[in-house]
């Protein structure tokens, strides 16, 4: 007889977008523009798109590149910057946009105008960590007859790095115990640790065969909610790479050796563990077996 | 030859239906007031005897329920 | 005689297109933000399925539309093609080789388009070049806003402190049948519908007052269009921002009266120039559904936020000092004690159902228990004991444990055949309530029975000959 109390869905994206490939995609054209341009149209649509679905969803974007993250919106840096309204778009989604872009071209000429380019691993995983940080905040702002439904959507097109494997390790984890799910968008490449960590969450991993037809994939793969996915037809999963890299030289490994104290992980042997400092006994191993042969000759 | 009577129908759990049976049958109402006994459910009743009817049972379901809520005296 | 409990019937957005003719429907989209309305408040699959045909210019094949869901989600899907057919935002066509497809109304898709990546009608509600003087916080604005709303629910239930409401309000109020004159008497008094109003949550009020008002708006010499065009436009508006009236219309302009009135709008003067929506007036379109008054009673802490505290002993703490609010409660409660700031009542079986016969439901009172609740309730769910909902629930049955219905009583049939073809006739034109075949009765309703009656002499007189 008792109904459900109804709780007001509020659904949060957070679009964590790896910006370090827009030097490569910068200098292909595409249909008169350059690729990089068309990559963040689609991504501007999409996250409108979002918000379009529903009054009370949320979003948020945050871009990195191998230096920094940066949240592109809701921006950081006031609201006061005016934006131009293009004819008959609704003004938040022009704000969204004039935001997005004008953060994006900052953190994009700033990577340009640096020529340092020693460090080429984008920091993917802080900025994932910045996602959930803030997920978390909204989470705990939002009123009471409200219930957040957040997840993070991935758009990356560099390698894994493996300088990172604990970061990610860390937010996937994170992710799923806070009930976040991961969605990732590859162009490009391949990622063995983000797949890992959509299949954690719940999420879809989706390897984009070409860059032209980002909007359609996004729109379709990673606009439904989690709980709307199983009605409508998915590309199939893939299967998922579940080997773990080295903590001493962030290599995949199949066999490795691990600490029996902190279950890290090596490639090599080592006498003391890196992470925990505990010492391996090199000399136990032979007296062992002679113990075990004397209990059971007792028994 | 078709028989034609006009009245109220009245719908109801098993209960209840007997409940109406017995107050049809001790002429509680003044009088008979059941035309039909239908079935298990539905019973065909005069249409005059329906306001006294509803009065009686909302005093019986008076009597049979009892104050829920502890009220101080003062 | 109607025994029949009746609820108030308040249509969401999309009942009240249907109601609406296909001309007037196409000249509704053609403006993007009453496109938005519409697409914000269909189910999630149709809106994905809309996403998708969106940057298609051409009609899409319907089996491979049919492939996009899983099998299991068959059924759902043709809701959405009738939904979607019946708000005209697609149609059926027939494509080269003989395909048929569906093809996305084009107005609709254009402002759709237009409205997410600009490039579509323009909106016409547009902030003046100026910047106002004197321009108003977020928090009048509020104030402002529910003042004047809690001022038309005061008139109805009758507590007289305040200022009366205008001669519009008024033959609205009696348009949508929430108050009626009493022949005979000068005063006006609430209605049933009246009381299942009062306990519903602001935005649903406001959504069903205003669909009343469009009622009456072509008998005001208003244009339906323009007006719901506006109403939509004034939903996805900025909270806190100024708009220019001067591109608007005379009729408009009496709308925006209307509006200001009921408190949708800010205005300061009459001929300012410019006007504030108010939070009554954002997000108008979920109506009946929840709605961002619901974020402003949890972030802004004026006296609409929760207040009421229920106790399993069936106690009632309401926490507040209008009189308004204490009204409300009293509707279904016992009042005990009156405090400056709290009210204590009591739920009883005479309390709830006295609220009943005065046309309320149970549901109505739980979930205005619920939506009420004070929010330290929110920490412990259930919001509401349980019991107590069972309770109020089990009251209400216990005065449908009847079901009266007027009717003509059918029986002694001479043959199986004769009752068969009456039956039959009867449950055709639909006024029959009961039969049994077993001993060829059958009830049928008392506006039937004329019918019915003159049925049964010519067919008796046909099979006599």
């Amino acid at each position: 007889m008792e109904d459900k109390e109804e709780r007001i869905e509020t659904s949060l994206v957070a679009i964590v977008i790896d910006a370090t490939p827009a030097k490569k995609f910068a200098s292909q054209p595409l249909d008169g523009s350059s690729m990089m341009n068309r990559i963040f149209d689609s991504l501007i649509a999409f996250g409108n798109a979002h918000l379009m679905q529903a009054s009370h969803n949320k979003l948020a974007i945050i871009a990195c590149n191998s230096k920094s993250t940066k949240f592109l919106y809701p921006s950081m840096d006031g609201n006061s910057r005016s934006y131009q309204n293009r004819p008959g778009q609704y003004d938040m989604f022009a704000k969204v946009d004039s935001d997005v872009r004008h953060g994006l071209g900052e953190l994009i000429l700033n990577d340009l105008t640096d020529n340092d380019s020693t460090k080429s691993d984008s920091l993917l995983g802080g900025a994932m960590a910045r996602a959930l940080c803030y997920i978390h905040r909204v989470q705990r702002e939002l009123s009471l007859s409200h219930q957040l439904k957040p997840r993070v959507l991935v758009v990356s097109g560099s390698c894994d790095s493996a300088l990172q494997y604990m970061t990610f390790m860390n937010v996937f984890f994170t992710a799923q115990k806070e009930n976040v799910v991961i969605d990732c968008c590859m162009m490009d490449t391949d990622s063995g640790l983000l797949q890992q960590g959509c299949d954690i969450t719940g999420g879809q991993y989706l390897h984009i065969p070409s860059v032209a037809g980002l909007l359609e994939y996004l729109l379709w793969v990673f606009l439904p909610s989690p709980s709307c996915r199983s009605k409508i037809v998915l590309p199939p999963p893939t299967k998922v790479d579940y080997r773990a890299a080295c903590f001493c030289h962030h290599k995949l490994v199949d066999i490795g050796w691990v600490c029996s104290v902190c279950l890290s992980i090596f490639c090599k042997f080592s006498i003391m563990c890196t992470t925990c400092n505990t010492e391996f006994k090199l000399n136990r191993p032979a007296i062992v077996p002679a113990k075990s042969k004397k209990r059971a000759r007792i028994e | 030859m078709v028989n034609v009577t006009k009245g109220i129908l009245v719908e109801c759990d098993a209960a209840m239906k007997q409940l109406l049976l017995h107050l049809d049958e001790t002429h509680a109402l003044g009088n008979k007031f059941i035309v039909q006994d239908l079935d298990e459910t539905h019973l065909f009743i005069a249409p005059e005897y329906l306001e006294v009817l509803q009065t009686r049972i909302d005093d019986l379901m008076d009597r049979i329920s009892f104050p829920l809520a502890e009220r101080e005296t003062d | 005689m109607s025994v029949q409990q009746r609820t108030l019937d308040c249509k969401d957005l999309h009942e009240y297109l249907k109601t609406l003719s296909a001309t007037v429907l196409d000249r509704l989209y053609n403006h993007p933000a009453t496109c938005l309305a519409v697409f914000r408040e269909l189910p999630e699959l149709s809106r994905l399925y809309i996403m998708r045909i969106l940057f298609v210019d051409q009609a899409v094949p319907k089996a491979i539309m049919g492939s996009w869901v899983s099998p299991n989600s068959a059924k759902e899907l043709e809701d959405i093609v009738k939904l979607l057919t019946e708000l005209r935002l697609w149609q059926e066509v027939e494509m080269q080789g003989g395909l048929k497809g569906w093809l996305l109304n084009p107005t609709f898709r254009r402002n759709l388009k237009g409205a997410l990546l600009g490039g579509g009608n323009e909106w016409s509600m547009k902030p003046p070049t100026d910047a106002d003087p004197k321009a108003r916080g977020i928090a009048i604005l509020d104030e402002y806003a529910m003042g004047r709303w809690e001022c038309v629910l005061h008139f109805m239930v009758g507590s007289h402190q305040h200022e009366v409401i205008s001669s519009d309000a008024l033959q609205i109020l009696q348009h949508a049948g929430l108050m009626k004159k009493e022949p005979g008497e000068n005063q006006l008094t609430i209605t049933r519908d009246g009381f299942q109003f009062l306990l519903m949550d602001t935005s649903a009020q406001v959504w069903y007052f205003l669909l009343q008002y469009l009622d009456t708006a072509t008998a005001r010499g208003l244009d339906l269009i323009d007006c719901l065009g506006f109403l939509f436009q004034l939903s996805f508006s900025t909270l806190g921002q100024d708009y220019s009236t001067d591109s608007m219309s005379d009729g408009l302009q009496k709308f925006l009266q209307h509006l200001r009135e009921f408190g949708l709008v800010y205005q300061r003067k009459r001929k300012d120039g410019r006007f504030y929506p108010t939070r009554l007036a954002l997000d108008i379109a979920s109506g009946p559904k929840k709605s961002m008054l619901n974020t402003m009673a949890a972030t802004s802490l004026n006296q609409s936020s929760g207040y009421i505290v229920v106790e399993t002993n069936y106690r009632v703490y309401a926490y507040t000092d209008s009189s308004l609010q204490v009204a409300l409660i009293a509707l279904f409660c016992e009042l005990m004690y009156r405090f400056p700031n709290l009210v204590v009542g009591i739920i009883t079986r005479e309390s709830v159902r006295q609220a009943l016969r005065s046309g309320i439901t149970a549901d109505q009172i739980v979930s205005f228990l619920r939506q009420h609740a004070h929010p330290e309730c929110y920490k412990e769910p259930p919001v509401l004991p349980s019991t107590i909902a069972d309770q109020i629930k089990l009251w209400a049955i216990e005065r449908d444990r009847f079901v009266y219905k007027e009717g003509v009583l059918y029986n002694q049939f001479d043959s199986q055949a004769d009752f068969e073809i009456l039956k039959n006739y009867a449950q055709e034109r639909g006024v029959l309530v009961w039969h049994t075949t077993h001993g060829r009765k059958m009830v049928v309703t008392k506006e039937g029975h004329e019918e019915v009656r003159k049925f049964w002499k010519r067919h008796s007189r046909n099979g006599s000959m």
